[in-house]
């Protein structure tokens, strides 16, 4: 690492895990206040020699002429030397035709003013107040249109010539060169780095890294590496320039007196989890006092230290996970983890209490971030209960599906078994055989076999006798006594059934009534109609159940069951004609809007058509006599 | 020492900036925040920071525990998970101690806000986990009663 004034500055660069020769270049000049990263492009080992000589071209043009102009001026002159010794020595040797790079330089004026200049993508960013900010742009030819407003900006992500460079060192004697002047304030950090990092390096794990408060040098050096983890497809290079802190802030009073002061607190730590029963609670049962207090206290205390350190959760994280997982696993329950959570916590407070004592502001920042340290560890137990939650929800499901199985199955042996033998004698009876046997799947059909009523019984205008009707009745109460008092809409249906099957009129009509009753309480744009469709299946269920324990002789329950599977037949079907009736003009409507997007969709394919037609001519125009790998070096 | 109406009163002031700054960014601090349209998203995290305001005004815990457990019961019948809910309780807690800090830098009142805005977000995460432990209690229960009703049922 090196510094200039009170400003530090640490550059690193790797040639990544694809390519043979590292292409990047570095300048790190101290005593010129010069940083640059530079991005050398074109074949047969021109890239290095490009970026190279761009190099050392800038650095000698400030290294010269840094009294003779101002700093804007110095740096946009210096990188348009570097283009014209590139440009000149591609044109003097055939084989580093075409040869290029990009550059990103930072001019620190002083502690306070840089100057940042660069041609192509190769960026610089801002860290300021924890945030990252892209300070250039890059000139690729996407970036152009973008900004001619001929691109939307989200479809530049996807535009094949995303990686494409508009600008480069090399292409021209003179290219244009963007320069701008920044203001420096304490604390801020600057990055200037090749797309080798930004490529294989997501914004926010750059910001993290970035914002760590460690040492320029340490921060290069994890940029490097995080790029290699992405995948390190390119040549990698960053430089990281720091500006000289006004105070220490508090995130640096943590983690620096912070942690220690923490540290030294162990013992009070560790004795306090003990006084207050962490030996007795039952995750450390089996181990002996002071090996509970080593693996459980001392292990929580070291995590907080670690996590003061580095501004981090992580280490608390892991130790709150795996403590509570292990236990889980154990089958053990949570009220045994929350003890020792709050016994863990008592102890922190403790020591804080005692640091707050003895200094009153690092006890303060002490205190918020062990308090957030704490929320860290509640953080990881919900993911770990939120899991298990979904599990046994799962679990919930799976058995509910299987006990409606078992209840459907059993209703069905109920109904089935004994209705074919009932029928059996029944036909006897009466002197008639079926000619086939019923199929089972065939459940509440108004069956043709079913056998006549006997002339003696008097008949009702409803055409069932009295003792039926009475029977349906007594169903019914059955089938309401074993209902849920809060399935009320299933009770509803069980006294349409009753009213159904015991009506005067014997046609459709009370069916269609008692549907309306039931349907008119909800409609289809709110509550749905499923709940309806739901309750007469449970209600269907319920009656076919509760006529097996009618005490009744066989013949009344097969008549009983008879009516009340024809009432529920003709109120589903009522209450159908209500719901086709209700949705009938929103029907109407989506015939209508189905119409109208039919035509935008011919209208976007054209657009795209239109699209494609245009990107054609538009790659004729470019270039056409390049191949496309080349066109990149292409000024534009 | 700041008094507890002191604090209320400067969160309160706090307010509409914290409200902000948690609208900008939320869908970096919470996914779930994220996927949420301004007006609910308005809507949610100003509910959140109503609450804190009364917390910190009454110290009630029951309050706050009834509070929590609708919270987690709407979020839950939008199918939020648990986690994610918990998640968005705490980026909004630590937010606006974070607001606090930048706001009241220097100053007791300042310090003392957001250490205590950490504390009742330390609660919150605290009193999630309890509502879930015992909703998950629950749950235990009910497999372990229908498992058995399938044991029998297959006898």
């Amino acid at each position: 690492m090196t510094q200039q004034g009170a400003i530090r500055i640490a550059g690193d660069s790797h040639v990544g895990k694809v390519r043979k020769t590292n292409e990047d270049a570095l300048l790190v000049e101290p005593r010129l206040g010069l940083y640059a990263v530079l991005d050398g492009m074109g074949g047969a080992n021109a890239g290095d020699v490009a970026s190279q000589l761009a190099r050392e071209t800038i650095r000698d043009f400030v290294l010269h002429r840094r009294m003779t102009l101002a700093p804007p001026a110095l740096l946009e002159a210096a990188l348009v030397a570097g283009s014209t010794a590139v440009f000149t020595q591609a044109q003097q040797h055939r084989e580093r035709h075409g040869m290029g790079t990009t550059v990103v330089a930072c001019l620190v004026v002083d502690p306070k003013h840089v100057v940042v200049a660069h041609v192509g993508d190769s960026r610089a960013y801002l860290l300021r107040d924890g945030r990252l900010q892209a300070v250039t742009r890059d000139h690729t030819i996407v970036e152009e249109l973008v900004e001619r407003g001929l691109l939307a900006a989200d479809g530049a992500e996807r535009h094949p010539y995303k990686h494409v460079l508009s600008r480069n060192l090399g292409a021209k004697a003179e290219p244009r060169v963007d320069v701008l002047e920044l203001a420096l304030r304490p604390g801020d950090r600057m990055l200037l780095c090749s797309d080798g990092l930004y490529g294989y390096a997501s914004a926010e794990a750059i910001q993290y890294l970035l914002g760590s408060g460690d040492a320029p040098a340490h921060v290069a050096r994890d940029l490097i590496e995080l790029a290699l983890r992405g995948g390190g497809g390119d040549n990698v290079s960053a430089i990281v320039i720091e500006a000289p802190d006004a105070a220490p802030s508090s995130t640096q009073v943590v983690r620096t007196s912070g942690a220690l002061a923490w540290w030294q607190s162990r013992q009070r730590f560790v004795q306090v989890a003990g006084d207050t029963g962490l030996t007795r609670n039952p995750i450390v049962r089996g181990l002996l006092p002071q090996e509970a207090l080593d693996l459980v206290a001392l292990s929580l205390c070291q995590a907080i230290y670690h996590d003061l350190e580095k501004s981090t959760g992580v280490n608390v994280w892991t130790f709150a996970q795996n403590l509570a997982a292990g236990w889980f696993e154990r089958g053990g329950d949570w009220k045994a983890v929350r003890g020792i959570i709050d016994i863990l916590g008592g102890s922190a407070r403790a020591v804080v209490d005692d640091i707050r004592g003895r200094d009153a502001q690092l006890g303060f920042l002490l205190d918020v971030a062990v308090s957030r340290a704490l929320i860290v560890v509640e953080l990881a137990l919900g993911g770990l209960l939120a899991e298990r939650l979904r599990q046994v929800d799962t679990d919930l499901i799976e058995l509910h599906g299987t006990a409606l199985d078992t209840t459907e199955h059993e209703t069905l042996e109920m109904l089935e078994l004994p209705d074919l033998h009932e029928l059996h004698e029944l036909h006897e009876v009466a002197g008639d055989r079926p000619s086939e046997p019923t199929r089972p799947s065939a459940r509440f059909l108004d069956r043709p076999t079913i056998p006549f009523l006997r002339p003696d019984r008097p008949i009702t205008s409803s055409g069932e006798s009295a003792e039926v009707l009475n029977a349906i009745g007594e169903t019914i109460t059955i089938a309401r006594g074993r209902l849920s008092p809060r399935a009320e809409l299933a009770g509803q249906i069980l006294s349409a059934l009753e009213t159904v099957a015991t009506d005067n009129g014997g046609n459709f009509a009370a069916a269609v009534q008692s549907a309306r009753e039931l349907y008119g309480a909800r409609s289809v744009d709110n509550a749905g109609v499923m709940p309806l469709y739901d309750a007469f299946d449970k209600a269907r269920l319920l009656v076919a159940s509760s006529v097996h324990q009618l005490r009744a002789p066989p013949a009344i329950r097969v008549r009983v069951l008879r009516s009340l599977s024809t009432a529920h037949q003709r109120l589903v079907g009522a209450a159908t004609g209500l719901v086709v009736e209700a949705v009938a003009p929103f029907s109407e409507r989506l015939r209508e809007v189905q119409a109208v997007t039919g035509g935008l969709h011919d209208a976007v394919a054209k657009a795209e058509r239109l699209r494609a037609d245009l990107e054609r001519r538009f790659a004729t125009i470019v270039d056409p006599s390049l191949p496309w790998g080349a066109r990149g070096t292409t000024e534009w | 020492m700041s008094t507890v109406p002191t604090l209320a009163r400067s969160y309160e002031a706090l307010r509409p900036k914290v409200l902000q700054r948690l609208l900008e960014l939320r869908s970096t601090l919470d996914p779930s925040l994220g996927r949420l349209d301004d007006p609910t998203a308005r809507a949610q995290i100003g509910a959140v920071l109503d609450h804190l305001g009364n917390f910190i005004a009454t110290g009630d815990l029951g309050l706050h525990r009834a509070f929590l457990h609708t919270f987690l019961a709407m979020r839950a019948a939008e199918a939020q998970s648990p986690a994610s809910v918990l998640a968005m309780l705490v980026a909004i807690g630590d937010t606006a101690a974070q607001v606090a800090q930048e706001e009241g830098a220097g100053t007791a009142d300042g310090a003392e806000l957001t250490l205590l805005l950490t504390r009742v977000t330390a609660s919150t995460a605290r009193g999630v986990n309890d509502l879930i432990a015992e909703e998950l209690g629950r749950r235990i229960g009910q497999r372990s009663e229908l498992t058995q009703r399938s044991r029998e049922g297959k006898r």
